[in-house]
């Protein structure tokens, strides 16, 4: 594995050796936020946290995350944190990067050393459709920060509008299953491509079921100089329809069917699956988790099923050659 | 360390230029750009100064005109200062993001080459991108030549970042006529220039790990209210601070900038109010109607954000017969500034004759013979006691006369 | 038993959400909100309990209001996975040392992912009424479930 491309760390990196290890960490994302019992953004966010010790200036767009966790006069961030509005969070958060190299080499910062880590936070509707040019912006301009999407498959936030994430056969507000329809026929935008195709050094596939793969990808991208982008699924209760207490169980469903295969992409070439399941599910036993795949049990839409399948695992087919052939 | 530039005493800038310099001389820590007619040579200029070691900060060319306010917000809210350019499309690309900033109280400086508005595309000079930002909540200046675009600059930086104030400021200039005419400039030394706009004090530091903050929180409806009465109060409480930093560039340069200019208004009867390099035309074209015997004055709303509402007031109630001149294209209805205007003249006592022109729109040239023409019609009114035209005019516009409503006065 | 103001901030969950109605006076400048009140250099390396929370950090306001259950944690069947503070999507769990010692029952929403996520048999972790008392709820603990031939 040719690391030569990823700089030392100098993070104040955290002990994931073990849960207990970890769980020594203090959290620095806090309570009374108005997120959904049972949201995994609020998992991951706090994952994220806990990865490191060094101070963090995160942005968010638009979405759940944000409008739940800084609502006037309330604020959940115990770190600096910077909403402006729907596309632009890989922006301004790199942009305040690009500040602080500025006032470090003029020594205008109140402690020059104090290191620190830029992440923006998306969900999928802001990181693949409305930010989607800010995005590719800011990881074409080779900026150094990590971009995390917290990908639910739909603009949650608004009562569920389908995005480009969303998946084939799943029923949203505005492609809604009926008699007529079957609910999305697009194909679900593979972002994690596209964002190796800039040139990033590191970019991944993450899961907050997999707490440990997750904290070490986490990790990887902070320490890693460039720009970063890890999509992560964030299964969500209200939107999938699906009982809140049940978000690890589904993210064990959409880990363990390969819908979401965790793996991970190093310089834009080197894949390594991070995840594989011990006993592989059917699609079946994921999708007849949820509401919002519900109609596809009908006896007419058996064929979306199949097509879904298809698709696991012809991407599961892909993942494995590249990460063989090592490219 | 930036490598030192030489100026002359006495430079010859076009408007585009001029700005650039501005910025240079500011020190700007994060200019944030994207290219676009008739603003491109701003941020053009301002690579060639980084490409050549005369600045210390970073030039970051983005994807698009709402990624470069986006940009500016997050450099500014990083504690330092920010700055870049735009026109007309672009503009209105990043109309989202200048409504964001000001709630935010980034005193960002944003130079606005002003540019028709689309359909049709036009890339030559009117106020349409300007009017759309009137209420975007940034303090808004009017350049009316290459000297005002580098003064006004100046002076917007210091405005901004006053801790009483933390507000963003827009400095105007007309594109092409402005932009890419070569005039006489006398810039300040660059050591001069920073001085009068002073260090950069940080506000809500994004980088104070010491003391996190949180940017952009969320407002319902037992909260906006009372943030945006904030703001606007805030606005219009700058109107001091801008009269301070006017005068203290006075005393710098010799230079007088007021929130109204008034030319010749002592004993105007007849008023021509405009901005832009309109004020220049009209100004040249008074002088001449004066010989005749028609007294004729100019006002320019130098600082049309927050609007000098007592100032214009002021500035016109002696007059007979004004005619405010609108640069952008109206859309249904009498142009923004006459409207502004007119809404301050009524609450005098004398209540001068107001009419409204359309003019110049996507660059048509706006002559002093047009303008000699405008004031003879004011005249016109004011020998009669009221309105004998239509209330609004379209002026050097091809084909029939074009004009909507008449006075019920008189 | 767990002390149901367990390691508490003095100012944790006092305020309902939506905060006293202040005029445009006294809100903030461009409604930035501050996390902390004085010096919060190394907030990362403090509990919660050490920190100074200012006004405006949702810690110091209550979501309880939400449960209609709520989880139960006993301490005696416990083996300290971290599990549920992994999971814990409201920062309610309360760990110190590696070690559970129950849950923040200003911010727990009643979610029950933590039940869902407990290993132990029976769990450590379960669902009761918002209104049960602990004592109560800790004495009809379940026995270990038998695995079914």
């Amino acid at each position: 594995m040719d690391t030569s491309k990823r700089k030392e760390a100098k993070m104040a990196i955290t002990s994931i050796k073990n849960l207990k290890e970890f769980s020594t960490n203090n959290d620095r994302f806090e309570g009374a936020h108005t997120l959904c019992p049972g949201c995994a953004h609020s998992m991951i966010v706090r994952e994220l946290m806990n990865c490191t010790d060094d101070n963090l200036v995160i942005s968010s767009n638009t979405g759940c995350l944000e409008v739940s966790t800084a609502v006037y006069p309330f604020t959940s961030w115990d770190t600096s944190w910077i909403h402006i509005g729907f596309e632009n969070a890989a922006t301004s958060v790199t942009a305040a990067q690009v500040m602080h190299q500025v006032r470090k080499k003029k020594g205008t910062l109140k402690d020059s050393d104090a290191p620190v880590k830029f992440v923006a936070f998306g969900g999928d509707g802001s990181t693949f459709d409305i930010g989607f040019q800010w995005l590719s912006g800011a990881m074409e301009r080779g900026h150094d920060f990590t971009y995390i999407c917290l990908d639910n498959e739909n603009y949650a936030n608004t009562g569920g509008q389908r995005s480009s994430a969303t998946p084939i056969g799943a029923t949203t507000s505005t492609a809604q299953a009926g008699t007529h329809s079957y609910g999305k026929k697009e194909k679900k935008k593979d972002i994690v491509s596209i964002m190796a195709a800039h040139g990033s050094p590191y970019v991944a596939q993450l899961a907050p079921n997999k707490w440990k793969s997750m904290a070490k990808g986490f990790q990887k991208a902070l320490e890693t100089e460039g720009p970063c982008f890890i999509n992560t699924v964030s299964p969500c209760c209200t939107e999938w329809k699906f009982d809140p207490k049940d978000t690890i169980n589904i993210t064990d469903l959409a880990t363990d069917t390969l819908m979401f295969p965790i793996y991970e992409i190093i310089d834009s070439h080197e894949l390594n699956i991070l995840y594989r399941p011990k006993n592989l599910l059917k699609v079946e036993d994921y999708l007849g988790a949820q509401g919002r795949y519900k109609h596809l049990f009908k006896p007419e839409n058996k064929h979306v099923i199949e097509q879904i399948q298809d698709g696991i695992d012809k991407n599961w087919e892909m993942l494995q050659r590249r990460e063989e052939a090592r490219i | 360390m930036a490598v030192k530039y030489d100026l002359n005493e006495r430079e010859v800038w076009d408007g585009n230029f001029a700005a650039s310099q501005a910025l240079r001389q500011a020190q700007v820590d994060v200019v944030v750009a994207y290219p676009i007619t008739p603003s491109t040579p701003i941020v053009e200029n301002y690579g060639a100064y980084v490409a050549n070691g005369y600045i210390d900060g970073e030039f970051v060319m983005v994807e698009s005109e709402h990624a470069a306010m986006s940009g500016c917000i997050g450099a500014s809210a990083a504690g330092g200062r920010v700055s870049t350019a735009t026109s007309s499309q672009g503009f209105a690309l990043m109309v989202e993001v200048l409504y964001q900033a000001s709630g935010m109280r980034l005193p960002i400086v944003l130079n606005v080459v002003n540019r028709a508005l689309a359909s049709p595309l036009n890339v030559r000079g009117d106020h349409a991108d300007m009017y759309l930002g009137r209420d975007s909540g940034w303090i808004q200046f009017g350049a009316f030549n290459a000297q005002e675009a580098y003064d006004l600059a100046l002076c917007a930086f210091k405005v901004g970042e006053n801790h009483d104030v933390r507000l963003p400021v827009m400095v105007h200039q007309d594109g092409f006529i402005t932009s890419h005419t070569a005039q006489n400039c006398y810039p300040l030394t660059d050591e001069a220039a920073y001085n009068f706009i002073g260090d950069f004090v940080p506000v809500d530091d994004l980088l104070d790990f010491s003391r996190p903050v949180t940017y952009g929180a969320q407002t319902e409806e037992d909260w906006h209210f009372e943030h945006k009465a904030k703001q606007h109060k805030a606005l219009m409480d700058s109107r001091s601070v801008i009269d301070d930093v006017f005068e203290e560039f006075e005393k710098l340069t010799g230079r007088k900038y007021n929130r109204v200019e008034s030319y010749d208004m002592e004993d105007a009867d007849v008023v021509i109010v405009g901005l832009g390099t309109t004020v220049e035309t009209a100004r040249v074209a008074a002088k001449q109607l004066r010989e005749e015997g028609i007294k004729a004055g100019v006002v320019a709303i130098r600082c049309f954000r927050p609007f000098p509402f007592d100032l214009v007031r002021e500035a016109l109630e002696g007059a007979k017969a004004v005619a405010v001149t609108d640069r952008s294209a109206p859309g249904g209805a009498m142009g923004a500034f006459f409207n502004e205007v007119a809404a301050a003249l009524y609450s005098t006592d004398t209540r001068p004759l107001v009419t409204n022109f359309i003019y110049g729109l996507g660059g048509r040239d706006f002559s002093i013979d047009e303008a000699k023409r405008i004031f003879r019609e004011q005249q016109a009114h004011a020998d009669a006691g009221h309105i004998t035209t239509d209330i609004q005019q379209f002026s050097g516009l091809r084909g029939p006369h074009l004009g909507y409503f008449q006075t019920k006065r008189g | 038993m767990q002390d149901q103001n367990l390691r508490a901030g003095s100012n944790r969950g006092e305020k309902e959400l939506g905060g006293e109605l202040v005029g445009w006076d006294e809100v903030t400048q461009g409604i930035i909100l501050t996390s902390f009140d004085g010096d919060a250099s190394g907030i990362a390396h403090m509990k919660a309990e050490e920190r100074n929370y200012s006004g405006f950090n949702s810690y110091t306001a209550s979501v309880a209001a939400w449960r209609v259950r709520k989880p139960v944690f006993n301490i005696d069947v416990c083996i300290d996975c971290q599990n549920c503070w992994v999971w814990c999507p409201d920062s309610s769990i309360i760990s110190r040392d590696k070690q559970m010692l129950g849950i923040d029952y200003d911010h727990c929403k009643g979610c029950e992912v933590c039940v869902e996520v407990c290993p132990t048999n029976p769990k450590s972790l379960l669902m009761f009424g918002e209104n049960e008392d602990l004592e109560t709820a800790l004495s009809q603990w379940p026995e270990k479930k038998k695995k079914e031939k």
